[in-house]
């Protein structure tokens, strides 16, 4: 079993939605620099079978885009508390509700992982097509520089 | 989006639902009364046609499968299935014991992942006053959804096995399979198996606590599905009908399933021996049941479900049934794959040439037929596809035409609930079915 999950989730058909996917990908072409208990995953839109997913793991980082208000392309990290408090305004997107509950569950089937860390990006456009906004588009590097420091500090 | 809107005056309604929720796709309802008569009952399937047949036209033999699997992500194993029977049977290959084996293995895996999905996601929010099974969390019925999440993880994870992932399969090939699992995670798989059948058993507990839930309705129609002698179908058998019997002519399959278009709806609708007929798990049953194990038997008769069952709201149950024998029937194929010891076999060679196949398998929502013709070198030039959710259409219709009077007196609230919960027993797969409509553009 590997220690370390990397599940990138959102809808590559619905804009901004999909920069989960994409920085996964871009991840996943450079799994050499990783360490070998790292499994990056394309979780898709969530739903049931990150339950699943998630009772793989002890450590497992999240990456999808997170309506936190903040500039379109901006990262940030949550934990598991900090999106269950109201004070931190967070939206996921498009799967919010479902994402919540699948995780409620996964509590109470005694399968969270040790650590889980949510790397949300902010989107501009969550509407029908495929492509990311020009915002996002420009700073996809350095969002996966952020991303490569978040999986070093889970892997210390 | 779900739009509902319900509007009452002391004889007058209309019931709208855009879409019915918790089933796959999307479908309307419309009914509506004037001084208590009802002018309109439809069932409406409101979804684009895909066109996968035009997609076959021009493929490669061995590109037909991976291209069908992608009909539907809940029967993507059936639909390989089908799709490899018919490419086989037109470039007559013959394929071996074991792999026949492995794929009754790979169709109980998918039986079981989708029937449990259908009963604990789908259908029982409706018997626990519910809208959806997450509200059950921290309730006294907590443990029957950790119970359900349980046995569905199992059914995944058997298709993992079996097939290479859990949806849209990867070892299965033209003449066999592309890799095979050990007699060790074989074990370990029949360990697991063993263990799901205790906690399938409080799962049919805890329902027939709420099945009285499950409303009384009876309408007879014609049960399709297929038959074969020692075996409770579901990788082959003769296409078999509760009213005209078997008819063992597979390729003139035609003959029985007539599809047919109606105005209301982007999906064809089929109709045999009567205006509609019924596909299903309960159409296995009422067919098949004396073929069930003693396991499964004990589940239908804990139900007091015995052919022929004409109540389609008992669909969900028979799909317990089969949950219970695809566990039982699963132990059994490993048993006898281990006694045989696992091969590593590599798939039959294939020769391209011309051919017209047709391959018919049991699908969790019903009976499946792919139809393929292949030229020369192997490539598809004409293909079909008949599946199980289009022939049920019509009758979904005719029960909303026979239940909204027996209903009429209920709140209005009630009637939305019980036809909403008539299409959900059907388990109805809306999308795989709007794959097919002939347009005149006039």
């Amino acid at each position: 079993m590997k220690k370390i999950g990397i599940i990138g989730i959102g809808n590559p058909l619905r804009k901004d939605d999909g920069v989960g996917i994409i920085l996964l990908k871009r991840l996943q072409q450079r799994k050499k620099e990783f360490p070998k208990n790292l499994e990056f995953i394309d979780g898709g839109t969530g739903g049931m079978n990150v339950l699943h997913l998630l009772a793989r793991f002890k450590m497992v980082l999240i990456v999808d885009a997170v309506d936190f208000h903040g500039q379109p392309g901006e990262a940030r990290s949550f934990t598991l508390k900090d999106i269950q408090s109201k004070k931190a305004q967070v939206q996921l997107s498009t799967h919010e509700s479902d994402f919540l509950n699948v995780l409620r569950l996964s509590k109470k089937l005694k399968e969270l992982p040790q650590t889980l860390v949510i790397f949300g990006v902010q989107p501009r456009d969550i509407s029908h097509g495929m492509g990311l906004s020009k915002e996002i588009e420009l700073v996809l590097d350095d969002l996966c520089i952020k991303l490569q420091k978040e999986i070093q500090t889970l892997v210390k | 989006m779900v739009e509902r809107s319900v509007v009452s005056m002391s004889k007058d309604f209309s019931l709208h639902v855009e879409h019915v929720t918790r089933v796959e796709g999307h479908g309307n309802i419309q009914v509506n009364v004037k001084n208590g008569e009802i002018e309109k009952v439809e069932w409406r399937v409101v979804e684009a046609p895909r066109f996968f047949e035009a997609m076959l036209r021009g493929q490669n033999y061995n590109e037909l499968r991976p291209i069908t699997s992608r009909i539907c992500g809940i029967c993507s194993i059936g639909h390989s299935l089908a799709s490899l029977k018919a490419t086989e049977d037109a470039l007559g290959v013959h394929i071996t014991e074991q792999t026949a084996i492995l794929r009754r293995l790979a169709i109980n895996a998918e039986n079981m992942q989708s029937h449990i999905l259908h009963i604990g996601y789908l259908a029982a929010p409706d018997l626990f006053g519910v809208g959806s099974v997450f509200p059950l969390i921290g309730t006294k019925h907590t443990d029957v959804v950790l119970t359900i999440v349980k046995l569905h993880r199992l059914a995944n994870e058997m298709s993992d096995l079996i097939c290479g992932r859990t949806i849209h399969p990867i070892r299965l090939v033209v003449g066999g399979f592309s890799m095979v699992p050990t007699e060790k995670q074989l074990l370990h798989l029949r360990q697991r198996l063993e263990e799901a059948r205790a906690i399938t058993r409080t799962v049919a507990e805890v329902l027939h606590g709420v099945a009285d839930k499950l409303p009384n309705f009876t309408r007879e129609t014609e049960y399709i599905a297929l038959s074969i002698d020692d075996e409770y179908a579901l990788y082959q058998g003769d296409i078999n009908s509760t009213d005209t019997g078997k008819h063992p002519e597979y390729k003139n399959y035609q003959s029985i399933m007539n599809e047919y278009v109606v105005q209301q709806s982007t999906a064809k609708y089929a109709k045999h021996a009567r205006d509609s007929y019924m596909v299903g798990a309960l159409a296995r049953f009422n067919l098949n049941s004396k073929e069930l194990h003693p396991a499964a038997k004990e589940v239908a008769a804990m139900f007091g479900l015995k052919p022929i069952n004409t109540n389609p709201f008992m669909n969900t149950i028979a799909q317990l049934v089969e949950f219970a024998h695809n566990i039982e029937d699963s132990l059994h194929w490993i048993d006898v794959l281990l006694e045989n010891g696992m091969k590593d076999e590599k798939p039959v060679k294939v020769k391209p040439k011309a051919g017209h196949g047709v391959g018919i398998v049991e699908v969790p929502r019903g009976i499946l037929v792919h139809d393929y013709t292949l030229n020369s070198k192997g490539y598809c030039t004409k293909a079909n596809c008949v599946i199980p959710t289009n022939q049920n259409h019509a009758n979904i219709q005719k029960d909303m035409e026979k239940l909204v009077p027996e209903i009429l007196d209920k709140p209005e609230k009630e009637i939305e609930l019980t036809l909403e919960m008539l299409v959900r027993a059907y388990d109805p797969c809306i999308s795989c079915s709007t794959h097919y409509l002939d347009v005149t553009f006039v």
